[in-house]
């Protein structure tokens, strides 16, 4: 008894120091005033307004956030679906090398593969333009889409595949009618967590940016000269509302411990 | 690397295009499968790789006062980082201590975190599948929370007009920490003013919100590991008399020690890079390799080559862990 208590405690508490700065955070932004006060002075949800409609430069880097994570996302899933399918299919040398190849931007500190690409896309004349931003984002983070969709290609079940040949069944049909429907929810689950995960970036968007355009989170660091102001905080909600539901989501049509690698064999 | 080595089907296909050149004839051999392959490896190797071997060629640059920088090969800018621009006539610290400091950083915040996470992802994986999935959408959900938003909550918290100090003020503990001599070796820490303790700026507050960036990735990676602990092995410690405290260090502990020192490893790695926390919390003096090394690329001092080749520093540095983590996998899944 007194141990379960202890338990539950422990968890409660460390999800208080979790939960603590985001809410506070989130409670910021109905401060009435432009400073950052805790408890919010004068509340108000002017500041919602100031970010999605009075103050332009927001909405414009929000829609940079947006632009970057779909077409991110979208090239990432189309990157390593290939490198994925031909690991699993062949499981030859080349495609193991060419799968740690695809994960090692995710592996290594940021801030490195930031600089690399500020170096690489000065060379090519790219350099704060929105497609090398979003080709920096594909390349950070196509190690999450890797992983799940190899999770994936791995549950299939190889009856399938087999009853499928049998019946006379090509490659292109096998894959078409039992390959990407039994993978299609992992293949979703990778591409948003690159969505969630390129949202809120920011080292390496800070190099290859060179200050031409700007995300959320470059715009909030941007302006941290004049101190945290509360229309900062409407982002960070933003963001936590998007990423609370793609999880949720994730969670929903998904098997998320799986995802997570826990044992497939415990269905409690 | 131009020929996609993918598998045997190559050697089919180029028969039926024979009778041009023998590159042609390949490309038009080639199937819709093999040519995918052939740009997807092409846009690896421009996009994943060549960054990594950019830093570390620009590195042996060198800079012209007033301009950019010239291709080059000496290690001038190595030695610059561990002894200073004058050896051998006289030896500087200054970058060698940067990267002390990120090391320590490193290494204390990934402790934390592992301490923390530990625990709670192990109480965690005893609970039922629904409450499993409902503890991993709130981790992976404050995982995701950028590290500017973190630092501005923990900003916040920390400050001394409305966060941590105001409270420990309102509720009379600053007076008692004044009256029984405490705030004196407060501030022999650094950790406060003459008139009230002080987070902003101090290496605690540094640590702990690398901790605190860190702890969901510490769950998410014991997740695993712990949730495949064998059940059964278990239960017939308990129903043999063996207490929680038994079970932890005879079977748990046992059981995921590799994986434990894996994460601690990757976690480590992960801070190395840490960038906004280090500049919000950490005092100039006490700041790290990656605020320099974007001082040298953008910043105030633009010397590339420079930057470069602290950056190569981390990156051997962050490779040498990943190699320690990966030979604690294979490790692992010999003994599994």
């Amino acid at each position: 008894m007194i141990k379960a208590a202890f338990k539950q405690g422990f968890m409660v508490l460390c999800a208080i120091y979790v939960a603590l700065p985001i809410m506070v955070v989130c409670l910021s932004a109905l401060n009435g005033g432009r400073s950052m006060l805790f408890p919010p002075e004068d509340p108000t949800l002017g500041r919602f307004l100031d970010f999605f409609v009075n103050e332009p430069v927001w909405l414009n880097s929000l829609e940079n956030s947006v632009i970057i994570a779909l077409s991110a996302a979208t090239l990432a899933i189309l990157i390593t679906w290939p490198i994925a399918y031909d690991q699993w299919k062949k499981d030859t040398k080349f495609s193991k090398v060419l799968a740690s190849l695809a994960g090692l931007p995710f592996a290594l500190p940021p801030i490195v593969f930031g600089v690399g690409l500020s170096f690489l896309w000065t060379f090519i004349g790219g350099l704060g333009h929105m497609f090398t931003g979003i080709l920096s984002h594909t390349a950070l983070l196509a190690a999450l889409p890797l992983v799940t969709i190899s999770i994936g290609l791995q549950s299939i079940d190889r009856a399938h595949l087999d009853a499928a040949a049998t019946m006379g069944a090509s490659e292109g049909t096998i894959l078409r009618t039992i390959i990407l429907p039994q993978t299609l929810s992992y293949t979703l689950s990778g591409f948003f967590f690159v969505v969630v995960l390129s949202f809120h970036e920011f080292i390496v968007m800070f190099f290859v940016s060179a200050s031409s355009y700007a995300t959320v989170t470059l715009q909030i660091f941007n302006s941290l000269r004049n101190g945290f102001t509360p229309t900062m905080a409407v982002g960070a909600i933003t963001f936590l509302i998007v990423s609370l539901i793609v999880f949720s989501l994730t969670a929903r049509f998904g098997d998320l411990p799986r995802l997570m690698g826990a044992d497939q064999a415990r269905k409690d | 690397m131009s020929y996609p080595a993918v598998s045997g089907d190559i050697e089919v296909d180029r028969e039926a295009g024979k009778g041009g050149p023998a590159f042609a004839a390949y490309i038009r051999g080639l199937g819709p499968a093999n040519i995918i392959m052939g740009v997807i490896t092409a846009v690896i190797l421009f996009v994943f790789v060549a960054p990594f071997l950019l830093v570390i060629v620009v590195s042996f640059g060198e800079k012209i006062e007033g301009a950019s920088w010239v291709w080059g090969f000496d290690f001038s800018n190595y030695i610059r980082v561990f002894v200073g621009v004058d050896w051998p006539n006289s030896v500087t610290l200054l970058y060698a201590l940067k990267l002390y400091y990120t090391l320590a950083y490193a290494v204390l915040g990934s402790l934390i975190a592992v301490g923390f996470a530990f625990p709670f992802t192990y109480f965690m994986t005893q609970g039922s599948r629904r409450s499993q999935a409902m503890w991993l959408v709130f981790v992976l959900a404050s995982l995701s929370m950028s590290e500017v938003f973190v630092v501005m909550g923990w900003d916040i918290l920390l400050s001394n007009r409305s966060g941590l100090p105001a409270l420990l003020k309102a509720v009379g503990i600053t007076s008692w920490l004044k009256d029984t001599g405490w705030l004196a070796v407060l501030r022999d820490w650094d950790l406060a003013s003459p008139r009230n303790v002080k987070f902003k700026t101090s290496q605690l507050a540094t640590v702990l919100t690398m901790a605190y960036l860190v702890w969901p990735y510490a769950v998410i990676l014991l997740f695993a590991p712990l949730s495949r602990i064998d059940r059964s092995m278990i239960e017939a410690a308990r129903t043999m008399g063996a207490g929680s405290l038994t079970v932890l260090r005879t079977i748990v502990l046992p059981a995921v020690r590799l994986p434990v020192l894996g994460s601690l490893l990757l976690l480590f790695v992960y801070l190395l890079g840490t960038y906004v926390s280090v500049t919000y919390f950490a005092a100039p003096a006490h700041q790290t390799l990656p605020v320099s090394i974007y001082e040298s690329i953008r910043g105030a001092t633009l010397n590339a080559p420079f930057g470069a080749a602290q950056a190569v520093i981390l990156l051997i540095t962050a490779g040498i862990f990943i190699g320690f983590s990966l030979m604690l996998a294979r490790l692992a899944e010999r003994k599994a």
